[in-house]
């Protein structure tokens, strides 16, 4: 039994993972987005280090997440046009863990590369050097929670055509503690205070989305493309 | 009940017929007990409470701000029980009632921030302050505007019922998390000059009239959610027998005989 | 308890608070109003929709019975 749903697991990770691969340019958008926004920020603020320092943790976490926010959308997209959806859907394995698989390896395609990135956005807004490590932690973990949450609303939005607007309707109230405590995360190590506490309260949603979004995600699925 | 496991009531609770005819019992007293309470909660509350001593009589606000903030809340996990009911008893009259309540409670919330608002300038001398409560509130309204969106994005009413209710207890889960969240980042941030923590204790002149605010506004809201839902049952049952009958009796048209 | 103000000309300024107040009160009771009046309009209008169906209904079926059995 456990291997079949281990099996289910790794095989959507592959699948997606070899999905993205085939089409780099659309996997890379939400980077490149993510650095795009951030030039926006010193041409309308201001470019002097002294007033972006304040603002950067704040502004790093913000396009973090619609920079994951856009790609969510496209999460099962694809496969619920060309069907394949149905047949995850309907396969006998526990629908959790294929979903799983494929959030997994959305996080490995997004919010991995925009924690990699995020130092370049750091060096850009002139975040202060104590932030740095906190602020690739912080990603790391609220990365994960996003796009765990992000599914569910791609997930009850899948059968709209016109989701996307919809979708960060629905998901954005969602991600309001993670991005509390992920720039709070930042904020700590910048003044030099225990910003492991902010960790690991990020950790602890993360693990409590591990263990609950893809029941959510897989309700939702079942519900949305019975119709 | 005859038998000890007698499920006839829960499965003539989920009737649409049923629900519609006894409500429509219980309607005018409802309707007369709401209107009573409001008015003489509010009369009580805006001309004969004695003001505070420090806020003075912009307090007043409060029979309105804290009864209609209460049910706002209250209104999100009545709209998420039902509609859970509605899913895992595949109950058709929860989502009626799931339906109706998401209007209202989006409503109360816009209110409880209006009145929030309203109060805010007198007292701290500005509109919009970023406290833990009021962007709670803020939160919750986005909630209720997602359900209600997501109600109506569907082409088909029960995907849409379904896909609503689905992200009510998603909703549901997540509150107390984003509470507990805007609480901590509140302190975090907290400006020392404003304290927005009431009195701990409040004269029983002022609290009084609250409490019989409180009373009228949870009326208010089971009567309004009552008759948004009837009129879902006479939409959704249209086609049936009674319904039809109903329509007959009400006709007043030039043909009718 | 007594009355709190001594003319309505007081009970409307409320020492300086009444725009607020009567803001918030006139602006609460009228949603709340209409959040009444709402259902109920909607409740005349779906029973009359339906009359008007089943009228239609026969008028269609009087015209020409052999259409229905």
């Amino acid at each position: 039994m456990s291997n079949a749903h281990n099996a289910g697991f790794t095989g959507y990770l592959q699948r997606d993972l070899l999905l993205a691969y085939r089409r780099r340019g659309e996997a890379a958008s939400p980077l490149i987005f993510f650095l795009l926004v951030a030039t926006l920020v010193p041409l309308g603020v201001s470019p002097e280090a002294g007033r972006l320092e304040p603002l950067a943790p704040g502004i790093i976490w913000v396009m973090a997440l619609l920079a994951t926010l856009l790609s969510t959308e496209g999460l099962f997209a694809s496969d619920y046009q060309d069907g394949s959806l149905e047949q995850m859907i309907i396969a006998p394995q526990l629908l959790a863990m294929p979903v799983l698989g494929k959030v997994t390896a959305h996080w490995l395609v997004t919010g991995l590369p925009l924690t990699l990135v995020s130092p370049i956005i750091g060096i850009m807004l002139s975040l202060p050097s104590d932030g740095f490590i906190p602020m690739m932690a912080s990603l790391a973990l609220g990365t994960g929670c996003l796009s765990l949450v992000g599914a569910v609303g791609a997930a009850l939005t899948v059968s709209l055509r016109k989701g996307g607007l919809l979708l960060s309707l629905l998901v954005v109230p969602l991600y309001m503690p993670v991005i509390i405590f992920g720039s709070a995360t930042v904020q700590a190590g910048i003044d030099g205070l225990n910003w492991f506490a902010p960790l690991a309260i990020l950790g602890a949603m993360l693990a409590t989305a591990v263990a609950l979004c893809p029941l959510a995600i897989a309700g939702a699925l079942r519900l949305v493309s019975s119709n | 009940m005859g038998s000890g496991r007698d499920w006839t009531w829960f499965h003539r609770l989920g009737s649409p017929r049923w629900f519609y005819e006894t409500t429509g019992r219980w309607l005018p007293l409802l309707w007369a007990v709401t209107l009573a309470l409001l008015v003489v909660g509010l009369v009580w509350g805006l001309l004969y409470a004695p003001q505070d001593a420090k806020q003075g009589n912009s307090f007043r606000i409060i029979y309105l701000h804290v009864p209609v903030s209460f049910l706002a809340l209250a209104g999100y996990y009545i709209m998420a029980i039902a509609g859970a009911v509605g899913l895992i008893w595949k109950m058709k009259l929860s989502y009626m009632v799931m339906k109706s309540a998401a209007p209202l409670g989006a409503a109360l919330t816009f209110l409880a921030l209006f009145t929030g608002a309203v109060w805010g300038k007198p007292t701290w001398g500005t509109y919009w302050v970023w406290d833990a409560r009021i962007t709670s509130m803020l939160i919750l309204l986005f909630l209720y505007l997602g359900v209600l969106a997501l109600q109506y994005a569907f082409h088909s009413q029960d995907t849409g019922n379904k896909a609503s209710a689905m992200l009510a207890l998603v909703g549901t889960v997540n509150i107390p998390i984003i509470y507990k969240s805007v609480d901590w980042w509140y302190t975090l941030h907290q400006p020392a000059t404003i304290k927005l923590t009431s009195a701990p204790s409040m004269h029983p002149d002022m609290f009084k009239p609250l409490l019989v605010m409180i009373l009228a506004m949870y009326c208010f809201y089971a009567l309004v959610l009552i008759l948004n839902t009837r009129v879902e049952i006479l939409q959704r049952e249209r086609k049936t027998g009674w319904v039809r009958d109903l329509a007959r009796q009400a006709d007043t048209g030039p043909d009718n005989q | 308890m007594s009355m709190q103000f001594e003319s309505f000309q007081q009970a409307w300024d409320m020492a300086g608070h009444g725009p607020y107040v009567w803001t918030a009160v006139l602006v609460s009771v009228f949603v709340l109003c209409w959040l009444m009046q709402r259902p109920l309009v909607q409740h005349r209008k779906s029973l009359n929709s339906i009359a008007v169906q089943m009228r239609r209904e026969k008028m269609r079926q009087a015209t020409n019975p052999e259409e229905h059995s």
